[in-house]
């Protein structure tokens, strides 16, 4: 796992209907230490998920810079692994294959990254789907597949994209609380991008509240690991958190 | 009510144990009014000739060698045809789906020539390529083409943006992408057109026949209009509609289920 780094970014569209330039993002700047895990929470057109795409290095950006590991960002890559909201399984592979696709593309044997991808779907529990078609699982189940299909390729820096945003309320709980659990053992670098305001402080280190393409404040989250939806759900502090970023949100 | 519904489930558990069956009994009223009308001599039986005539002339015909090699050279000049219209279709369609200025080049173009139907492209081909393989094969591929291609761009299209951005940031370059994503993700729809493709590919191939031919079942069936043999007529209409009938559902619904259905991109 790297370090992230985003300095003075921002993007401008020409909208061709409007006939005029938009900004979705504008003079972001954001630290992601080693290991940390970074929720990125706003409202819908606040341009959380442009910065992500922006990181992940699917669209340009129109300023500033983007460092993985002090290295500017250009184009998609390996180093940066991304958690769809669509999940975006293969649906011509299997589990198995889908999780052992980033291993593959680096040149590693099957045997070893089969491999590979049976150590990760243990740990998702996804054993038993192992041989399964995606469009055979449950939401829930192909999220924790394209979660794992991220993981085992090693990126630098997990990118998520509201992952959680398209499943079922019960299954989204369980899933942020296997999310943490996941990331205590491998720890990644992680960016996670939702509207959610519980879910960006329960999963988070420090929670970038955002409105209008601009950074409107930063939060550190000191609630202890692990972390359960039993024992934070009537946690004072986890409350007193989510309504701090709640109001910052809002009042924007 | 009873007694009807028994027969009905058996049938039901019948067609689920040998599905052939189902195929079959749709053809059993049509056969049956067919022997009727021509058992009962509504119309002269040198017009409407009967399925035991039919039945004779087959096995006549196939004794004496012809029926196997007009079939024979039918099939091959389709699966030419067929072969070249794919390696060439396929391609161009996976350019022209992912290529914003392949398509504004070649996109009127290909509409343009879809509209020339394939049969009229034979008299100027005749005049170029003689009667023969050539013209034949020609004709076929042209017809085959344009199904291929349109379905193979409508598939290329149809992959979300997200498969694509998925398989790039696992590591992909842009070739692994479209051997890995932009390939299978777009195969149902490529079924789909080789489908459409030797269908058509199959009517124009018989028409070449009857005009150009000097084999085939095409050939066969004009040969015989000369010869005032309407029942030979009726046995290369037969044939045709079973051979298509063999190739959609032994070698087309097969790729299909393993493909498309069994990723759930196409519904059952």
């Amino acid at each position: 796992m790297k370090s992230l780094t985003i300095r003075n970014l921002s993007k401008t569209y020409f909208d061709l209907y409007a006939g005029t330039h938009v900004t979705a993002v504008q003079d972001v700047s954001l630290e992601v230490g080693a290991g940390e895990f970074v929720s990125i929470v706003g409202p819908s057109g606040c341009g959380k998920s442009t910065i992500l795409n922006m990181i992940a290095g699917f669209i340009p950006l129109t300023g500033g810079e983007i460092l993985v590991g002090g290295k500017p960002v250009n184009g998609p890559g390996r180093d940066r692994g991304v958690v769809f909201q669509s999940f975006a399984l293969f649906p011509w592979r299997t589990v198995l294959e889908n999780v052992a696709f980033g291993p593959k593309m680096r040149g590693i044997g099957k045997a070893e990254r089969d491999r590979i991808a049976h150590e990760y779907l243990a740990l998702a529990k996804l054993t038993e789907a192992a041989e399964r078609y995606p469009n055979e699982l449950s939401g829930g189940m192909q999220q924790r597949v394209g979660v794992m299909r991220a993981l085992a390729n090693e990126p630098d820096v997990l990118l998520m994209d509201e992952p959680f945003a398209s499943v079922d309320a019960q299954t989204r709980m369980t899933l942020q609380e296997e999310l943490t659990r996941i990331w205590q053992a491998k720890r990644p670098t992680v960016i996670f991008i939702t509207h959610d305001v519980a879910e960006a402080v329960f999963l988070a280190d420090r929670v970038v509240a955002l409105s209008k393409g601009r950074v409107l404040e930063e939060i550190a989250v000191d609630l202890p690991r692990p972390r359960s939806w039993d024992a934070l759900h009537e946690d004072a502090r986890f409350k007193s958190l989510t309504s701090q970023v709640l109001q910052l949100v809002r009042s924007a | 009510m009873t007694p009807l519904l028994k027969i009905w489930s058996a049938y039901v558990r019948l067609t689920a144990r040998w599905p052939s069956i189902a195929s079959i009994v749709p053809f059993i009223p049509l056969f049956a009014a067919w022997w009727i009308v021509t058992a009962l001599e509504i119309f002269p039986r040198v017009f409407l000739p009967g399925p035991g005539e039919v039945w004779q002339s087959f096995v006549s015909l196939t004794w004496k060698g012809i029926l196997p090699e007009y079939l024979q050279d039918s099939i091959v000049r389709l699966a030419v045809g067929a072969a070249w219209g794919i390696a060439l279709g396929i391609p161009l369609g996976i350019v022209i789906g992912m290529s914003s200025r392949a398509h504004a080049a070649l996109w009127p173009l290909l509409l343009f020539f879809q509209a020339i139907g394939d049969i009229a492209w034979l008299p100027i081909l005749v005049i170029w390529f003689g009667y023969g393989l050539v013209t034949m094969t020609a004709v076929i591929v042209y017809t085959v083409i344009f199904p291929v291609v349109l379905n193979t761009v409508l598939g290329v299209r149809s992959i979300p943006v997200n498969m694509h951005r998925a398989a790039l940031s696992l590591g992909a370059s842009r070739a692994r992408v479209l051997w890995e994503v932009v390939l299978p993700g777009a195969l149902p729809n490529i079924v789909t057109g080789l489908r459409n493709g030797l269908g058509y590919g199959w009517r124009a191939l018989i028409a070449a026949e009857i005009i150009v031919g000097t084999s085939g079942i095409g050939f066969l069936m004009f040969d015989a209009r000369r010869a005032g043999s309407v029942v030979e007529i009726l046995l290369g209409m037969i044939i045709l509609g079973i051979l298509w009938y063999i190739v959609d559902s032994w070698i087309l619904a097969p790729i299909e289920r393993a493909t498309g259905q069994r990723w759930g991109l196409v519904t059952r």
